[in-house]
Order: structure tokens, then C-alpha cells, then sequence
């Protein structure tokens, strides 16, 4: 807005990409339509734009022909984006006023059957660039100076964990934990896997290096009240139980969520689940094996033998934990392998779906098989029935390693291994982050794989199982991960940030509140300027998602870098007639774009047939009379395009049931 | 329904089978098996129902009967379960249950038992047999108190006794492979067919020859004379003939003196055949030519011995016989022989033995039941 000018000298630098782009866009056609575009200077094709050669001569073509914008048409933007801003600012153009086009990914490679319609695509998209680089301004980074201090919520292994790498870094660390003790699940805990280590003995051995760092400081029996500020300096209020009304408020340049899991409690009557029976969780017996010294037993009876039943609560394909808790396999084998090594003479017998003791804890599995423990497999759909006895409990089984035979035991004791369960206060702690919370109400990383232990929101970071079931490994991996992240960050002095936010007309704004009321980051607030109420963006804390743009009734609100004049400008160049000259013979086959135009048919007998009740593929195939490998290719790629989704598995767990995205069941 | 029984796992590895639940069900020895056909995961389930303790369903299936040791599953197992050493342990077990008298059960599962009763069956018989001699100054001491009438009715007791038991197993054994059969189901082969399959597979070892055929098999190539269906076919086929000849000697009495009388060829070929085949069990169990072989049990063992050393002494005693050697040594080959050949005998129904009957029995159920 502040520069309503449009550029008046832009060069265009159109890629060969060694042949990548080339071999199908016509990029001299392309560089010679360009060059008569108004507005620019200069059109020149490079056989790779990236390069060093080229870049240095990007730079000589910007600063001796005083071009005012760039438009680069190589690859995606994720490439190559910041090498060419990088171009821009060392020749002393603003950054921002550069676009990338990608002509490579979106052109040459996508339609490389159709080598003249991608040579039309491009042009169109460098036309859209450069109406949109003339358009563009000149912006500056967003700095921020961030607080080297860290809120870690949660002092289990993690949380501890985390506080005392970043601690020994050099930083203030506030550890917050809900109960009067530290150490969450590992707190009083026995023997645990794959060590034998007492989950306690960890727990002091954290402990005790916490004493030694003054940098920590721990509040037990404390809450999070509530989080303001943003990105660098965030402020945290805690509120320690026992100090009615007094809420301490501490600064954070980011904060670390490592809150972690509760155990799954099954519902009562689940597998014969009672208060005070001889059906017990796995929590319990664990705390059962570690107390008990000579002999093993129950209720004043000698338990002799031991039915374990696995995945209770977990992996439910149509309730709502779908998840597998990944350790509870490895737990509940180890106890019965310590339960051997402790006691003589006790029969295990493991009803089980799937054995997960995954990596180096398949030893233990391979252990306790040699131990003489007893394997027993189920399917989901006929879970092992559960009666109580007097003195015993009798669980029937059908079993699939013995063709499926219904098998009878009477156990002493039955341990239902349970799984790990969100934390029911987990809801509340992303309501004050403002952190995602995925469909197995877990906290949400951005990206599982690439970015693990961060959120979408700016320097809130997640350790440990409050993000899914991990074991101790995991947890204290992913809690040192975040702290090194953290650390990273916040040691430096300022960040800068990128300038894409929204910004505020405020001649134009009447203040109505509608974009407040969207913004998802809470980054918009009222303030008064000039005795007007207008609304105001808190740049940090901006995603420039472009939610509050089209909502405002005044049009105020423009995002830098989408300006309307922007996209307007990329509309018209990219929707500009475009006349190349191409000869018809460089063109893919003859028909085979016709072939294209048979899908929708397809796609929509598939709807029409699905729009009853949900189907296999089969049953699909067998209704439209199409054969089954073409339903399926068309039904994966409507999956995929969110037309259907899957409904389960059908009555014979044979084929996966498909019904149309949104459709009641 | 069917119970779970924890504690028979460990009861079987007393009949010797080893780690045989460590077994993860994999089903790699069903894989290699020659006799696994296509609806019965075989021997995989059998040994899945040891693990689990199902002894009604073992003792009424015919699957352990079905395997002759061939050892390739053992040799495969990626557990080390000894599949292999679990079906001859399941099949002692199945001997020592379907016989009433508890003894076979005691012997199986105590090597000293096993020895304390042969041991004195021994001490019994030559005491016995001396009394068979009248003029002998011990018998006619004996005779003073115990009339040789009463020896005499004892031993007929005794022979009734084990011809019971026998007769008891092999009533209890199709018994219980009757009440295993799905309740309407018609055997799917008749019954002389049956019998003339069993007949087939005891003469020609047709089963037996699938068994360990694969490539890298130790035995592949090597001559028909050493394998192991040629060797337990002499065996059988030698202790069947000297059966035979023996009975022939008894009804027409004493006609041992001419080795050419017919009944004495038979005997002397079927020798010659029983001698070769034990002394081929024993030399490849002691050279432990292959894995299955390395570990035999005492009551192979001394099956193998029995049956060997009854075949030499009897023809010591033929070559004796026809040279009129009558001294001491003779006398005593002549009571070993006699004790080892009674023993057998008495022992039939409580030993290794046993398997002449349940086998070719458990084959029948087997083929009339074919699907």
C-alpha cells in the first residue's frame, strides 16, 4: 500500500534446467513473448538459474540496468526461493520484490505428454509473475528479541529430561508439574524395560541433577493458568495449589509440552473388568510384582497361572482409540519374564492380536517364548470372553494359531495389558497454547517425519507421549530433540520473521470484530488510533494464513505479498491470449487426452452406486460392471480427493468398505 | 470348549521332547514336511496342541502316527523346537496312555524304572526258564514248594496279560479315533480298501520314501540299501519272518537241527535281514549321521539292542545247533537269547513296540478317512 507505483524495469530469467524444463517448454518462444511484455527489460534463458555463474550475472543485469523486480521461471519455490532472494539483496534489491515462478514441477514434468499445452501453461504463469512482481513492495523482516528462558510443562522423564539439557545450556528453566511429586508415570514405579531399571531409580537420577542446577526451577502440585504474549516472549502464569489466588507469571521465549500420557482404565465389565477382582490392569499388576518378594499372590490365593490379554482399549477399528500404544506389548512381556525370575513355577499363557515388541525388544519376546510362556492369538471381532470365579477366572479364547478352536483356561489372576490414553486435561492445556490436537486427541506436530517436535504455533514445542504413545526411549529422544531445537532458537539475540502477515487499512476499518473472531492464532486485537477503534495485527504471532482478508465487509485487511493488486495482476496475465507458435507434431499422442475425459463418467457411476450404503470394491465393480483393478484405481484416486473415504472392513474382514465422504453410515 | 492344561508341556518333555514350546507357530515345518497335505497344518498343529495341553485331542489324532522321523522339520525349525523329537515323545506318550497298566508310563519317564524292570522281567525269565528243565537239581528244589504247574499257569498269566494290554490299547486307540470324527462323517475310502492301502505302504514304504527327499537331503543319492525306509523295512520285515519261522519250529516241533528245512530257510534269511537293518539303525544313530539321529531315546535304544542282539544269538545258536556243540557257552547263548527273544515278546505292549500296532492302525483310520 505504501507503494501504489508499479515496477517500471523487471527482468525475467526462464530456466532450461539442463533440459529438465527445456525438453518440453518452448523456453525461447517463451523468452521472446516476454521480452515484448511491458514493463520488462530484460528476457534472457539460462541454462541453469541456480547456478553461481548465473546468479553473479542476475546481479551485474540488476544493479547496471536498475531493474526494479525479478521474476525467476525454474523450479518450485521450495528450492530455490531464498537462493534468489538472496540474488535480490545482494544486488540491492529488496528481496520481496522478486517471484518465483515454477515452470518445471507445475509445467515440463506434469505434462510432459503434452509438451505445447505445458509451453501455453508456462507462458501463462510468467505473464502471471510478472504482473505480479510489478505490483509487489518492498518489505522488511519482522524482528523479534526472544526471552532466554523456557516454561517446560510437565516433569515426568521428559519434561526433567528436556529442563536440565536446556538448563546446563545455559537457560532459565521453569518446570511446572501437576502433582505433588516429580516423575509422572514413572513415579514409584517398578522394573522397567529394556534395563530392569527402576522407573524411580530414574526418576532420582533426574531429580538429582535438577538439585544441582539453580537455573531450574521446579513447582509442584502447579497448574498453567494461563499463556499470553507470543513468539519469543511468551508469559506464562502458574498457579501453585495451596497459595489460594497467588499466580506467579513467568516469561518464556518458548514453551516445551512434554505433559504426557495417562493410562487406558477400561470400563467396567470390560473383559470382566471389577473393582477389587482378579481382572487387573497392567499398572496394577506391575505395582503387584515389584511389592511382593517370596511368593506370588493374589487375594490371599497363590497365583500360579497368568492370562495376560493385550491391546485392551487399543486398536479399535471402529472405536476410538485406533492407535497402537507401541510399548505395551514390550511391558507386559517383561513382567512375565521378571515374574519368572522372581517366582518359581507360574504358567503365563498371552492372548494377543499382534506381537509389537518392535526392535531390540524382540530379545525379550524371543525370552519369554523360551521361558515356556504360551502364545494365544485373537482377532478383534471375537475378543476373549471373561468370567469370574470364586478363586479363579475362567477366559475362553478362540484361537488362531489352533484353527481357530475355541480354548478354555482358568487363570489365577488376568492382567489386561492396557495401552496409553490421552490426558483428559489434555483439551485444556491446547486451549491455552492454542496447539492442535489430532483425531487421537494427542497434540499434533507440524509434520511427523520432518518437523517432530514442533507445533504450528511459533516456539511452542512437544516432547514425549503427550504428542502419542512412545516408550521411555522415545520420549526422552524427542524431549532432547526439542530442547536442542530451543536452545537453537532462543540463543539468538533477534529473529527475524517473514513480513507475510495481514495488515490492517485503518481508514478503512470500522471495527466490527469479524476478523478477530477468525483469526485462529489470536493475532488480531483492538486498539484506538486517533479516537477511532480499529483493529491491529500482532505481527509475530501472524501466520499470514489470509482468513481475516475476505471476511472484512470494509476490505482493510490485505496480506503483503497477496495484495489484491497482486493477485488481480497474476488473474489477468495468467488469463491474457497467448500466441505461440508450436508445431502440432511436438504435441503427446493424438487421443490421449481423450482418454481422460472418461474418468468423471466412471467416477460418478461410482458415486451413484455408493450412494446407498457403503461397498467393497467388489461389490462396486460387480454394480457398475467395470472390472475390479479399474474400480480401484479410480476409487484410490477419489480416496485420495477426499470423494470417498474408507467405513471399515466388511463382515468377513476380507474387503475394506468405502462410502462418500460426509455420508452417514 | 477345550480346557487349557499348563502343566502338560511340561509332562511331555519327560517322554522326551525338548524345547517344543518355544515353538511362534510359524508353520515352517508343516512347509518342509513330505506328509503335510493341503487342509492340515501338519505337524505344526500337533504340536500346537502339546503346547497347550490338549491330550484327548492328541491321543485321537492320527497325525503323530503319521511321521517317521525323518527329522527335517527338526533340522529346519527356525525355534529349535525339535518338532521332530515331539512327535516320537507325543507317540511314547500316546503308548503309554492307551495301555491300561500304567507300567509303560513309568518306564518312559524314569530311565531307572525302565532299567529296574528289564532288569528283573530278565532275572524272572531265567528263573523261569530253569524250571522248564526238570532233571536240573535248582528246579527240582523249587518243584518241592511251588509245583511246576503253577510256573507254568503263571506264565500263560503273564503272556495273557500283555496280549490284554495290547489288545486294550488297540480297542482304546480307535475308540477315541472313532470319537474324533465329525459326527455324520463317512470315511471316504472303504474298509479292505483301507486295509490293502495299509497292507501297500507296510510292503512297499511308499510313505516312508517321501520322507527327508529334498535336495539337500543326506540321503539323497545314496544307494536304496542304506536308506532309512529300506532299513526299517528290514527290520519289520525281519523280525516278521523270524516270527513266522518261529512259530513254524514250535508247531512242528523239532526240526531246528536241519538248517534246510524250509521253516529254517526263512529263518536264517529272515535273520540276515533283521541283523542288517538293526546293525544299520544303530551304526547311524551311533555316528549321528544326520540331526534326527543324534538324539535317540533309551527306549530306542534299547529296542534297537534287543532286537540285535536276539538276531546274533540266534544264529550262534543256529550254527551251534547244526554243528552239535552243546557246552556251557552255548547253554548261556541259548538263555540269553531265550530271555531277550521273552522279553520283547512280554514287553511288546509297554515298549517302542508297541508302534507295530498303532501305527498301521492309526495309517488305516488315516486312509479311510482320506479326504
Amino acid at each position: 500500500m505504501e507503494e501504489k507505483q508499479k515496477k517500471q524495469r523487471i527482468g525475467v530469467y526462464i530456466c532450461h534446467c539442463g533440459g529438465n524444463i527445456s525438453d518440453y517448454v518452448d523456453v525461447e518462444q517463451l523468452r521472446d513473448i516476454v521480452g515484448q511484455e511491458e514493463n520488462v527489460a530484460v528476457s534472457k534463458n539460462v541454462m541453469f538459474a541456480c547456478a553461481d555463474s548465473n546468479q553473479k550475472e542476475m546481479i551485474k543485469d540488476i544493479q547496471e540496468k536498475h531493474l526494479d523486480g525479478i521474476v525467476v521461471a525454474s523450479c518450485s519455490p521450495k528450492l530455490h526461493l531464498h537462493t534468489f532472494r538472496g540474488v535480490a539483496e545482494r544486488a540491492g534489491l529488496n528481496p520481496y520484490n522478486y517471484v518465483q515462478v515454477n515452470v518445471r514441477e507445475q509445467c515440463s514434468w506434469a505434462h510432459s505428454d503434452h509438451p505445447d499445452q505445458a509451453s501455453y501453461k508456462a507462458a501463462g504463469l510468467i505473464r502471471a509473475g510478472i504482473r505480479r512482481v510489478s505490483s509487489s513492495e518492498a518489505l522488511t523482516n519482522i524482528e523479534v528479541k526472544a526471552t532466554k528462558s523456557v516454561v517446560v510443562i510437565g516433569a515426568g522423564l521428559a519434561g526433567m529430561r528436556a529442563s536440565i539439557d536446556l538448563a546446563r545450556m545455559g537457560n532459565q528453566v521453569v518446570l511446572v508439574e501437576k502433582e505433588p511429586v516429580a516423575g509422572g508415570q514413572m513415579a514409584g514405579k517398578g522394573p522397567v524395560f529394556p534395563t530392569n531399571q527402576k522407573g524411580q531409580e530414574l526418576v532420582n537420577t533426574l531429580l538429582g541433577e535438577i538439585r544441582k542446577l539453580p537455573k531450574i526451577t521446579l513447582f509442584t502440585s502447579a497448574t498453567v493458568d494461563k499463556v499470553t504474549g507470543s513468539i519469543g516472549n511468551f508469559k506464562v502464569d502458574i498457579k501453585v495449589n495451596g497459595t489460594p489466588g497467588e499466580v506467579m507469571s513467568f516469561p518464556a521465549g518458548a514453551i516445551l509440552v512434554t505433559t504426557g500420557y495417562e493410562s487406558y482404565i477400561p470400563k467396567e465389565g470390560e473383559y470382566g473388568f471389577t473393582e477389587g477382582g482378579r481382572v487387573i490392569t497392567m499398572k496394577e499388576f506391575e505395582k503387584m510384582v515389584d511389592s511382593s518378594n517370596s511368593s506370588l499372590s493374589y487375594k490371599g490365593k497363590p497365583v500360579k497361572t497368568i492370562a495376560y490379554i493385550y491391546c485392551v482399549g487399543m486398536r479399535q477399528t471402529k472405536g476410538e482409540n485406533k492407535y497402537c500404544s507401541r510399548s505395551c506389548c514390550t511391558a507386559a512381556i517383561h513382567s512375565s519374564i521378571m515374574v519368572h525370575e522372581k517366582f518359581k513355577g507360574i504358567k503365563a499363557f498371552h492372548l494377543y492380536r499382534d506381537i509389537r515388541t518392535y526392535g531390540k525388544n524382540e530379545i525379550l519376546y524371543e525370552k519369554s517364548s523360551r521361558l515356556g510362556d504360551t502364545f494365544l492369538m485373537y482377532q478383534e471381532k471375537e475378543p476373549p470372553s471373561v468370567v469370574q470365579g470364586k478363586n479363579i477366572v475362567n477366559v475362553k479364547i478362540k484361537d488362531s494359531l489352533t484353527k481357530k478352536r475355541e480354548l478354555e483356561l482358568d487363570a489365577d489372576l488376568v492382567v489386561l495389558v492396557t495401552g496409553m490414553v490421552p490426558r483428559n486435561d489434555s483439551q485444556d492445556i491446547a486451549n491455552k497454547l492454542k496447539i492442535p490436537i489430532g483425531n487421537d486427541k494427542f497434540f499434533n506436530e507440524i509434520h511427523p517425519k520432518l518437523r517432530p517436535v514442533e507445533t504450528v504455533i511459533n516456539w511452542v514445542f512437544l516432547g514425549g507421549s503427550c504428542q502419542g504413545p512412545k516408550n521411555i526411549t522415545e520420549s526422552v529422544q524427542s524431549a532432547m530433540a526439542a530442547s536442542a531445537k530451543i536452545n537453537a532458537i532462543i540463543r539468538k539475540d533477534t529473529l527475524e520473521l517473514e513480513p507475510i502477515v495481514a495488515r490492517i487499512d485503518a481508514e478503512a476499518c470500522t471495527w466490527c470484530g469479524k476478523c478477530q473472531e477468525v483469526c485462529e492464532y489470536d493475532a488480531i486485537f483492538q486498539i484506538e488510533t486517533n479516537g477511532k477503534v480499529v483493529a491491529s495485527v500482532n505481527d509475530p504471532v501472524c501466520k499470514g494464513c489470509g482468513i481475516c482478508a475476505p471476511i472484512c465487509p470494509a476490505d482493510a485487511i490485505d496480506i503483503a505479498q497477496y495484495t489484491n493488486a497482486e493477485i488481480e495482476g497474476m488473474i489477468d496475465g495468467f488469463s491474457q491470449q497467448v500466441d505461440l507458435n508450436i508445431e502440432k507434431g511436438k504435441s503427446g499422442q493424438e487421443g490421449d487426452a481423450g482418454g481422460m475425459k472418461d474418468f468423471p463418467q466412471i467416477w460418478k457411476s461410482i458415486m451413484e452406486n455408493l450412494s446407498e450404503e457403503p461397498k467393497t470394491i467388489p461389490q462396486i465393480a460387480a454394480g457398475i460392471q467395470q472390472p475390479s483393478e479399474l474400480v480401484t484405481w479410480h476409487l484410490m484416486t477419489m480416496n485420495k480427493y477426499y470423494i470417498v473415504e474408507s467405513a471399515g472392513i466388511d463382515d468377513n474382514d476380507e474387503y475394506f468398505l468405502y462410502k462418500l465422504k460426509n455420508q452417514a453410515k | 470348549m477345550t480346557k487349557i492344561d499348563p502343566h502338560f508341556a511340561d509332562e511331555l518333555k519327560k517322554y522326551g521332547a525338548k524345547d517344543f514350546d518355544a515353538c511362534f507357530n510359524c508353520g515352517n515345518c508343516s512347509a518342509v514336511c513330505s506328509h503335510s497335505e493341503k487342509n492340515v497344518s501338519f505337524p505344526r498343529l500337533t504340536v500346537r496342541l502339546g503346547v497347550l495341553g490338549l491330550q484327548k485331542e492328541i491321543l485321537s489324532s492320527v497325525e503323530p502316527w503319521l511321521c517317521y522321523s525323518c527329522g527335517d522339520c527338526t533340522e529346519t525349525c527356525p525355534r529349535q523346537a525339535g518338532p521332530g523329537q515331539y512327535l516320537a515323545a507325543v507317540r511314547r506318550y500316546a503308548i503309554s496312555e492307551y495301555e491300561p497298566t500304567g507300567l509303560t508310563k513309568l518306564m518312559f519317564k524314569s530311565p531307572p524304572t525302565f532299567v529296574a524292570v528289564t532288569m528283573l522281567v530278565a532275572v524272572f525269565l531265567g528263573f523261569f526258564l530253569f524250571t522248564l528243565k526238570p532233571e536240573h537239581e535248582l528246579s527240582r528244589w523249587i518243584f518241592n514248594w511251588l509245583p511246576y504247574e503253577v510256573i507254568h499257569n503263571m506264565g500263560l498269566v503273564i503272556f495273557s496279560f500283555t496280549g490284554l494290554s495290547m489288545v486294550w490299547g488297540v480297542l482304546s486307540m480307535s475308540i477315541r479315533f472313532n470319537r474324533n470324527r465329525k459326527k455324520g462323517a463317512k470315511s471316504t475310502v472303504g474298509f479292505f480298501k483301507a486295509v490293502w492301502m495299509v497292507l501297500s505302504e507296510a510292503g512297499t514304504m511308499d510313505r516312508y520314501k517321501d520322507c527327508d527327499a529334498e535336495e539337500d537331503s543326506h540321503w539323497r543319492g545314496k544307494p536304496w540299501y542304506t536308506q532309512p525306509w529300506f532299513v526299517h523295512w528290514s527290520i519289520m520285515w525281519g523280525f516278521i519272518g523270524l516270527l513266522v519261522a518261529t512259530c513254524l519250529d514250535f508247531i512242528l516241533k523239532d526240526p531246528a537241527s536241519d538248517i534246510w528245512y524250509p521253516s529254517r530257510i526263512l529263518g536264517t534269511l529272515a535273520g540276515i535281514l533283521m541283523i542288517f537293518g538293526t546293525s544299520q539303525a544303530i551304526n547311524y544313530r551311533w555316528k549321528k549321521v544326520t540331526l534326527i539321529y543324534s538324539e535317540t531315546s533309551p527306549a530306542d535304544w534299547t529296542f534297537l539292542w534287543f532286537l540285535w542282539i536276539a538276531g546274533i544269538t540266534g544264529f550262534w545258536l543256529e550254527v551251534s545247533v547244526a554243528f552239535g556243540a552243546n557246552n556251557i557257552i552255548n547253554q548261556f547263548v541259548f538263555l540269553v537269547h531265550t530271555i531277550i527273544s521273552m522279553e520283547l515278546v512280554l514287553l511288546f505292549a509297554f515298549s517302542k513296540f508297541a508302534h507295530a500296532f498303532y501305527r498301521p492302525l492309526a495309517l488305516f483310520f488315516h486312509y479311510r478317512n482320506q479326504a
